[in-house]
């Protein structure tokens, strides 16, 4: 397939992650969505371009930040938005709201609100393919912070001591919080990895869904042969950390770097795609916000249900 | 030391030790699932986690009982890894300690899985961890942490307290448990001998009667229980009181009911853990009665448990941390007969030094 084609399928993928993601924005002072968001918005590339380089059946262990990677894995929206409505027709019957989407159908497994948690899972499903045979493989997504767990490194260890199928997937948007990397890291992500013995990679240019999906193609590759691999990814978090709204006012960021990744966007840039191609993917989200509004509360029937 | 007389074995009986009926599980989840394996520090080694899984690792290959990294916390999140895509992981911890580092793989997510994602996800699997005590084995190879576990939604937590409640148990938790359940085996249990028969098979995962009785009703868990059996063997032949001992082997899910109903016929209440009794099991017991009626018992109830301190090790502080057998006897008797029962107890010794020789038949 020509270059311009898929990047054609991955822009369309990206630009409804946004779409949704602006549409929970402007849906959140209505109280709908009772729920904390933390938005994807400028991360979009990353989980478009990993989800479109990894096979239908490989599986995705994801974070509190995973609308794109619901989305990009193939997670159904009409599911997505009645669940961060808190609505029985939710994919987890609102049980689960905006910090942990799953939608084991399509293979995302799941996505957790204590940092790192949800790596060694992938480190345990790609190990159970690889006792079973066959090629099929498991990425742990997680953000730069994430690194600095004790989890992460017992992941690591093992991995590599195992020789685990395992994806180690970070996305550095440079920011925990509000604190910024060069206070939190003592090493660099990739030398650090190597000390385990594990091959990795860093992509500048985690703006461009093409550059993502060929780096996500060959890490795969690499893993699917029988080795675990770390690929870090720069991209950047146009949002506060939590909520829909902007946070320089804080003066703990300037908007420069946000700035100059927005110049490069193509979400942005591309402006007469996002044209062509919003009205159908508006049309998308309205029917998956009807279908939520739509949807009955939970209520007494499954407040105790599937507690074991 | 006075325990059950032996009786002749039955036909289909045999003597089988606790550490035997879990390594006859563990072969039997190995066996009779191809997806299961078994993981934790020690698992493949010449102690093999006490016996409980000597000579699996050369009968089932490395890819099914290995080895791991001292990594608690990774290794309770690869298990749940593995069970999300159909595995059955049986993890281990030698001391229940350690499986303090496990807690967010534990309590922030194997015990959510099912509930958060709405019924998407399961991870079944079983977490094996061992309480120390005795000959030393201080602050931090002793806890017992039952109460702390059964306190989160989500998990299910047993204590068995014989062979058989291992044979019973192990094969229903792998078999058939959607969840998460973490098994609490107490070390002195490991070397002591059980007479194991079909006729007492009983149903898994709920409470049950140890031992009939009247007059006052004990509610016991793990060693406790054979410590209460003991109690009530000799209080029955010294006093004449009959004791009736309820296993609670379901910490998490235990037959309230079971116990209430004993309460209503007895009116007096010991409760034995292995625990402290702060926010404990005996607590929760108490709860329960209460909320069903706060007049079942005649009299305030008796609550044995270790002393509200971390474990010492010195051997003459430790023999005085853990209740003893002269504790558990004038509890009972003075449930039954208050205070000033006058009845002879049991020469104050170290209960270990007990266990150490006690080869049962229980």
């Amino acid at each position: 397939m020509k270059d311009e084609a898929i990047y054609r399928r991955l822009f369309r993928t990206a630009l409804l992650i946004r779409l949704v993601e602006e549409r929970i924005i402007a849906l959140y002072p209505s109280d709908k969505i009772q729920s904390p968001v933390h938005l994807s918005i400028g991360q979009e590339a990353v989980a478009v371009g990993v989800c479109d380089a990894l096979r239908a059946d490989d599986l995705v262990f994801a974070t509190y930040r995973s609308h794109g990677f619901y989305i990009a894995k193939g997670g159904k929206l009409d599911a997505m938005f009645a669940e961060l409505y808190g609505r029985k027709d939710g994919i987890s019957g609102g049980k689960a709201g905006s910090m942990h989407l799953a939608a084991p159908d399509v293979g995302l497994m799941g996505s957790s609100a204590v940092v790192a948690s949800t790596i060694p899972h992938a480190v345990g499903a790609a190990l159970s393919f690889k006792r079973r045979g066959g090629d099929r493989i498991a990425a742990a997504v997680f953000g730069d912070g994430a690194t600095e767990e004790g989890v992460y490194h017992e992941s690591l260890n093992f991995a590599a001591l195992m020789r685990v199928p395992v994806l180690f997937l970070c996305e550095d948007n440079g920011l925990a919080v509000h604190s910024h990397r060069p206070i939190r890291q003592s090493y660099r992500l990739i030398e650090h990895a190597a000390a385990y013995g594990i091959a990795g990679r860093r992509l500048e240019e985690g703006w461009d869904m093409l550059a993502v999906r060929q780096a996500t193609l060959e890490a795969a590759a690499h893993v699917r042969s029988g080795e675990p691999f770390v690929l870090e990814i720069a991209t950047s978090r146009y949002k506060e950390h939590v909520g829909v709204g902007e946070d320089f006012h804080f003066n703990y960021r300037t908007t420069d770097s946000v700035d100059a990744w927005k110049r490069r966007d193509p979400l942005i840039v591309d402006a007469k795609l996002v044209a062509e191609l919003s009205p159908e993917l508006e049309r998308e989200i309205d029917a998956a916000v009807a279908y939520a509004e739509a949807s009955p509360a939970p209520g007494r029937l499954e407040l105790l249900t599937d507690v074991i | 030391m006075t325990m059950a007389a032996a009786k002749p074995l039955a036909q289909s009986s045999r003597v089988l030790s606790y550490a035997g009926a879990l390594l006859e599980t563990m072969d039997g989840a190995l066996r009779d699932h191809p997806n299961a394996f078994i993981m934790g520090q020690g698992v493949d080694d010449f102690k093999g986690i006490f016996g409980s899984t000597t000579g699996l690792a050369e009968k089932y290959g490395a890819k099914r009982v290995f080895d791991v990294p001292l990594m608690e916390e990774g290794m309770t999140g690869v298990a749940i890894g593995a069970a999300l895509v159909g595995d059955y992981p049986i993890t281990t911890h030698i001391r229940a300690d350690f499986s303090f580092l496990a807690m967010n793989q534990i309590i922030n997510m194997a015990a959510k899985y099912s509930y958060m994602f709405g019924g998407l996800m399961r991870c079944p699997m079983l977490i094996r961890i061992v309480v120390g005590r005795s000959w030393g084995q201080g602050a931090q190879h002793s806890q017992s942490p039952q109460a702390t576990f059964a306190h989160y939604p989500g998990l299910t937590v047993v204590m068995p307290s014989s062979s058989q409640a291992v044979l019973d148990m192990y094969p229903a938790i792998i078999n058939r448990h959607p969840g998460p359940v973490i098994s609490i085996e107490h070390r002195l249990l490991y070397n002591l001998d059980f007479t194991i028969s079909p006729a007492d098979k009983r149903v898994p995962l709920t409470s049950y009667v140890a031992r009939e009785g009247s007059d006052v009703t004990v509610v016991a868990t793990s060693v406790m229980v054979l410590e209460a059996l003991r109690a009530a063997q000799y209080v029955q032949d010294r006093a004449g009181v009959s004791a009736e001992v309820i296993d609670l082997n379901s910490i998490s899910h235990p037959d309230w009911e079971l116990v209430a109903a004993s309460v209503r016929k007895t009116r007096r209440l010991v409760t034995a853990d292995t625990s402290w009794l702060e926010y404990g099991v005996g607590g929760e017991v108490c709860r329960q009665l209460m909320m069903r009626d706060p007049g079942l018992l005649r009299q305030p109830p008796a609550m044995l448990g270790m002393a509200p301190a971390p474990c010492p090790t010195a051997k003459s502080l430790e023999d005085i941390y853990y209740p003893s057998q002269h504790d558990t006897v004038d509890a009972i008797l003075t449930q039954a007969k208050g205070k000033n029962h006058g009845i002879d107890l049991p020469v104050e010794r170290s209960m270990t030094e007990g266990y150490k020789r006690f080869r049962g038949p229980f």
